[in-house]
């Protein structure tokens, strides 16, 4: 059901009378009457695809789409087109919404995430890549690969600034609190710490060698930069704003997931997840995972981790305490999932 | 028997390996050797987008005897247009680098990345890019072989690598279908060396 949804939405993105088609469509999949108004289909759509399980919204950059996967079943269920080759992914707090960037095609696409449907496109100039949200749900942050900035994005009047930022800005992550916004400066080496409110750069932090994903705790003490040159993770302080631990990873870790106090670290070459204890910082174990691991997420109860392996188009589903693998979905050419890309039922 | 995964959008007609004169040869192949063996910079910059190019072939040898000639990462002399190969690492993954001296005079340095023997898995990452050569960038391959039919080895050859212009809006002779359709060729012209190879022992 929800892919027939998808399937025909993806049509009705092409179709000039789309809207009017749309709605006929889902009104015909509840069987009930096309006359009846816009707001009882929308209820009848909530009804039928109900979020009873966790979902991964897997941006597969080379089908240039996005695979959203089951993870009760551990099942692609829907595949959204979204063109521009999306890479980033962010899905919102309460799971309303996921935002996609596409930096060939210079946009964010806007998803409602319980009827799996396109809401909007917002352009967004340079190479839109990294990409995170407010706490509220209010404001979306983008970073510009080329562009030397992080954008903000205010989702309900739709204006946009921005703030300079370091060169090749890749990762971005907010503090659960909302007033800071960490973005990994790639070519700089570093890290800059944006203030929410004034959207101003208060900090920039040397880090490992060209950073790329990065994370922020749940109680926003410290942030994690999973460093791709120098095989290393970084861990800041964000109140002194100093790095206090280096922890070596495999070859080329990519990003950073924090669950059941613990640090895992996707390694691309490694084909590998390193953990650590995130209290001692000690090294746990290193999990072999799919073809070159890249997108690193939580279930929405913190009791697994899903890994989207790039190589071998897969989503690993992976026990946070017992550190075995749970099963694995196959997900559209190129998982990326770079970003927060687990919408959460807990 | 080739078989693209990847459609190619263009077709591809340039040799990346051109003919040299005999000479030229040997004065640039005894400069090259005459370099210090240093580790150059591993990772170029490059964008957003990666991209994937599968190539597969049967050889008809065994999988242990095509995984001789695969994994022996310090003497590929089979490779097309290498003339030489100057190596070093003792296949040690992440220590092991090799420098193909090619006929054309040229230099390519790689890094041995992946030596399973187990899984029968090989990756090779290009350090340094010269998209005069390849018209990509950041090239990393993963080679798997597999058990087929009648004791035959599938020889899936796979890439990893950014199209030759770092940033957006590429010129059209560093896009994404320049990269794609160059990296397509050069795996082909690979595993139809292997298959010669091998078949031939």
């Amino acid at each position: 059901m929800p892919a027939l949804v998808a399937g025909i939405h993806a049509k009705t993105m092409r179709c000039a009378e789309g809207k009017a088609f749309k709605h006929f469509a889902l009104a015909w999949m509840a069987g009930t009457s096309p006359a009846m108004t816009a707001r009882v289909f929308l209820s009848i759509v909530i009804l039928a695809a109900p979020a009873i399980a966790d979902e991964a919204f897997v941006t597969a950059q080379g089908a240039d789409a996005l695979s959203i996967v089951d993870l009760s079943k551990m099942q692609t269920v829907a595949t959204l087109p979204i063109g521009g080759k999306p890479a980033g992914v962010a899905v919102s707090r309460d799971g309303a919404r996921a935002f996609i960037t596409s930096p060939e095609g210079k946009f964010l696409t806007v998803i409602d995430a319980a009827s799996r449907t396109i809401e909007k496109r917002i352009p967004v100039e340079g190479g839109p890549l990294g990409v995170a949200v407010s706490p509220d749900g209010k404001r979306v942050y983008v970073a510009d690969l080329y562009g030397r900035r992080l954008v903000e994005i205010d989702l309900a009047g739709g204006a946009q600034r921005s703030v300079g930022v370091g060169a090749m800005a890749s990762g971005v992550a907010v503090a659960p609190d909302g007033k800071t916004i960490i973005v990994a400066d790639r070519d700089d080496n570093a890290l800059s710490l944006i203030d929410a409110a004034t959207f101003s750069r208060v900090a920039t932090i040397a880090v490992g060698k060209h950073p790329f994903g990065v994370t922020i705790d749940a109680s926003g003490a410290r942030a994690y930069s999973a460093n791709v040159e120098s095989d290393d993770v970084s861990v800041v302080n964000l109140a002194s704003r100093k790095v206090v631990a280096t922890l070596k990873c495999g070859s080329r870790p990519y990003t950073v997931a924090l669950a059941k106090g613990r640090v895992f670290v996707a390694n691309q070459h490694a084909d590998s997840v390193s953990v650590f204890d995130a209290e001692t910082l000690a090294p746990l174990q290193t999990l072999k995972v799919g073809e070159y691991p890249e997108g690193l997420a939580v279930s929405g109860d913190g009791a697994r981790i899903y890994v989207a392996n790039w190589f071998s188009n897969e989503l690993w589903a992976v026990d946070a305490q017992t550190l075995k693998v749970l099963g694995k979905a196959e997900t559209g050419d190129g998982p990326r999932a770079f970003g927060a890309f687990i919408r959460g039922t807990k | 028997m080739l078989r693209t995964l990847l459609r190619m959008r263009k077709p591809f007609t340039r040799s990346p390996w051109g003919d040299i004169a005999a000479t030229r040869r040997r004065i640039l192949g005894a400069a090259a050797g005459l370099a210090v063996f240093l580790p150059i910079a591993a990772f170029a910059a490059h964008g957003a987008s990666p991209l994937k190019v599968v190539e597969t072939t049967i050889v008809d040898a065994p999988p242990e005897k095509v995984w001789a000639v695969v994994s022996d990462f310090a003497h590929a002399d089979w490779l097309p247009g290498v003339a030489r190969i100057e190596a070093s690492g003792d296949d040690v993954p992440d220590q092991a680098r090799r420098r193909l001296i090619m006929a054309d005079g040229g230099v390519i340095e790689e890094l041995l990345t992946k030596r399973d023997a187990e899984r029968m898995l090989l990756g090779v990452h290009r350090e340094g890019d010269d998209v005069k050569r390849l018209p990509a960038t950041n090239y990393t391959a993963l080679i798997t072989l597999r058990p087929a039919e009648g004791g035959k080895t599938q020889v899936e050859w796979k890439a990893r690598f950014y199209r030759g212009y770092p940033n957006n809006d590429p010129p059209p002779e560093l896009n994404d279908d320049v990269a794609i359709a160059a990296v397509t060729a050069m795996q082909r012209a690979y595993l139809a060396a292997l298959k010669t190879k091998v078949e031939a022992k």
